[in-house]
């Protein structure tokens, strides 16, 4: 059957596929935006320990794919008595990936920023806790938006594995309807193009607000 | 000689040269001086085809340079390999960034006399010393620009322009990036060349060096030569009153 | 230790990395003739570059490499996975390096492009003296990066078949059910080989910093 048609009566069975991608996607996101923050806080805050500490979380995560620690996160939760859903697994392991890069993310804008402001801070005798959370925090968080706008692209497109621990996001689901209807083509292709939507709807979210949000 | 007629350019709708009209004899120095935006730059980056423009004509010892009219009238850019040759009968030097930082000194002022225009590498080479000795940076021949000084990357820049031995040699503001006191050493290359009766066309602010080394100055303003004339007449006798207030501002 | 573990493991991290090198090489050459394109004269050429880097960056790899591995009946079954999986990770890096090249390139400052124009190069000394070397220079660092990503996106394909590192890990555990030992090994290995890329590449950086050219960049 030709395209249009195989599109008009499969396409509906995406949805739920687009369901589930869309909020592993977000919560990961939010989840890797904290963790990622947290650690900021730890390289920032605990002396040399914690920045060695950090930075060799970092390079960790850097320097293997992202399939392992999904794998050994779904695979070994159970074993250990966290008999936790698939989503999960795969979904926190996504976040414990991406919130290294968002922590060196973070890094980079800490240290373009200008750290007198910091200073300043501090000397008006702002707890540290405070400092952090109401002069670094948000002037660090503004200027990354770009570089974290680019990072939840990556993530996004990161749910994808998450079809090798039989979650039916977008890739599991093309994957499903090529073994039902033999049609490899049509279902790729539809998949890809819902990717590129939402990767670039993602990218237009981001640009959109760094241009609301942006006071300098 | 150069010969400039009516040479218009346009950035889009913004006209930046309305009809230049210019000649420069045979060993002459022409300074360029101006407002910002006055086209002076422009009009030096036509001479060489950097920039395109629609309308009038360059011509170098009697040769319509970079356009042609075909038999039926039409106005042709010339072919890229005419445009090579033509433009290696002209030396430009830019305000900065002009060497190449992954080659030495020597490699920088060969590389045209040895791949543009085909000189033997043992000529080329004895060439290149010889220049960078005029320029007085013989020693640092086989230095890498990012050691050396702007004042003397600028002199390396002209040493490798004049490599080409070009009829012409094009400075746009090539004093202008400087640090004040490596100026001198840089206007004084300039000064040794006078000697040669070799063209030159100079974009400058310095007014003084102007009035030293140019046999005329052009006054542009909004893309058109206002005033023309030797030195003496365009700073001490200015008439357009857009010059005095430039002159006065400047000083 | 499951016995023998390790001996497959590294057998699977030599196929990872044979299958990034040739990605690499390979993707390198797609990227100068991509990159070749995204400068063309004609707007059709430039707007199917941009085309092809906006499709290939936005679609996750899995999805591509599924794509080749369905729908190309046309491929021999035996080697099949192989070379669809090498195929899509030479498309994958030919587009990041060609964006790598393209960056390079325009980071070149005006007035040295206008000194070659100006000394009238010929286009192949142009090249070969001028934009090959700056660029190299320029792109040494984000080309380092991509074959990290390469390196690291080979894993991908173990979920079509390609028998390389994750997928020799995966058996292993199927089979055992060792899980922390081998993806803990497995992790290491590619540590290993990820964070030597990075820094051979340091070196080499550092190697051709000395040759004088200290990074002047507009």
């Amino acid at each position: 059957m030709n395209f249009g048609r195989w599109v008009a009566i499969y396409g509906p069975t995406y949805l739920t596929a687009l369901g589930w991608t869309a909020v592993t996607a977000v919560g990961a996101a939010c989840g890797a935006l904290i963790w990622g923050c947290a650690l900021l806080l730890i390289r920032l805050s605990a002396g040399r320990w914690g920045a060695r500490g950090v930075d060799a979380y970092v390079q960790l995560f850097r320097n293997t794919p992202v399939l392992l620690p999904i794998y050994l996160i779904y695979f070994a939760f159970p074993m250990i008595g966290l008999p936790w859903p698939a989503v999960v697994c795969g979904g926190l392991a996504l976040i414990l990936q991406n919130g290294a890069y968002i922590s060196e993310i973070l890094r980079g804008s800490v240290n373009a920023i200008d750290r007198v402001q910091f200073d300043a801070a501090r000397s008006i005798g702002l707890a540290p806790w405070s400092t952090f959370r109401k002069v670094v925090l948000p002037q660090v968080l503004v200027y990354s938006i770009p570089a974290l706008g680019n990072q939840t692209v990556l993530l996004l497109k990161d749910t994808s594995l998450l079809s090798a621990i039989s979650i039916t996001e977008l890739t599991m689901q093309a994957k499903l309807l090529t073994e039902q209807t033999g049609a490899a083509y049509e279902a790729f292709i539809v998949v890809a193009l819902l990717y590129l939507l939402l990767v670039s709807g993602t990218e237009v979210l981001f640009r959109v607000t760094h241009r609301a949000v942006r006071w300098r | 000689m150069i010969v400039v007629r009516g040479l218009q350019k346009s950035f889009g709708t913004a006209r930046v040269l309305r009809g230049i009209d210019l000649d420069i004899a045979d060993g002459e120095v022409v300074a360029l001086i101006g407002r910002s935006g006055c086209g002076k730059t422009t009009l030096l980056r036509c001479i060489n085809f950097l920039e395109e423009y629609e309308t009038g004509e360059i011509r170098l010892d009697g040769e319509d340079l970079w356009y042609r009219a075909t038999p039926d009238g039409v106005r042709r850019r010339v072919s890229e390999v005419e445009a090579r040759r033509m433009r290696q009968q002209m030396g430009i030097v830019f305000q900065q960034y002009n060497l190449f930082p992954h080659m030495t000194v020597l490699d920088n002022v060969l590389l045209g006399p040895r791949f543009a225009q085909r000189v033997s590498t043992a000529e080329a080479e004895a060439l290149g010393r010889r220049l960078l000795a005029r320029v007085g940076l013989e020693a640092k021949m086989s230095a890498y620009p990012a050691q050396l000084s702007g004042g003397q990357q600028q002199r390396v820049a002209i040493a490798r322009a004049l490599a080409m031995r070009p009829k012409v040699l094009l400075l746009d503001e090539i004093t202008s990036a400087l640090d004040p006191e490596l100026v001198g050493e840089v206007e004084d290359v300039i000064r040794s060349l006078l000697s040669d009766r070799i063209m030159m066309v100079l974009v400058t602010h310095a007014l003084g060096f102007a009035r030293e080394v140019a046999h005329r100055i052009a006054y542009l303003a909004e893309g058109a030569i206002v005033e023309l004339g030797s030195p003496a007449d365009i700073l001490d006798r200015p008439k357009d009153p857009g010059l005095k207030e430039f002159l006065r501002r400047v000083r | 230790m499951p016995p023998g573990s390790l001996a497959l493991l590294a057998q699977g991290a030599a196929v990872s990395l044979l299958l990034a090198a040739v990605a690499i090489v390979g993707g390198t050459l797609l990227a100068v003739l991509l990159a070749a394109l995204a400068f063309s004269r004609f707007a059709v050429v430039r707007a199917a570059y941009r085309v092809y880097v906006y499709v290939v960056r936005g679609t996750p790899l899995l999805v591509l490499a599924l794509l080749v591995f369905y729908a190309m009946p046309a491929l021999d079954l035996r080697t099949g996975p192989y070379i669809a999986g090498t195929l899509v990770l030479i498309v994958y890096t030919g587009a990041l390096l060609a964006e790598v090249f393209r960056g390079g390139v325009l980071a070149i400052p005006r007035p040295q492009w206008e000194s070659a124009r100006s000394l009238g190069l010929p286009p192949v000394p142009l090249f070969r003296k001028i934009v090959a070397p700056l660029v190299t220079r320029y792109t040494l660092p984000p080309y380092v990066n991509v074959c990290v990503m390469t390196v690291k996106a080979s894993s991908v394909l173990s979920i079509i078949s390609v028998w390389e590192l994750t997928l020799a890990a995966r058996e292993i555990i199927e089979r055992t059910f060792a899980v922390f030992t081998i993806l803990g090994l497995a992790a290491a290995f590619y540590f290993v080989m990820c964070f030597g890329i990075d820094r051979l590449g340091r070196l080499f950086e550092r190697h051709l910093a000395l040759k004088g050219f200290a990074g002047e960049r507009a």
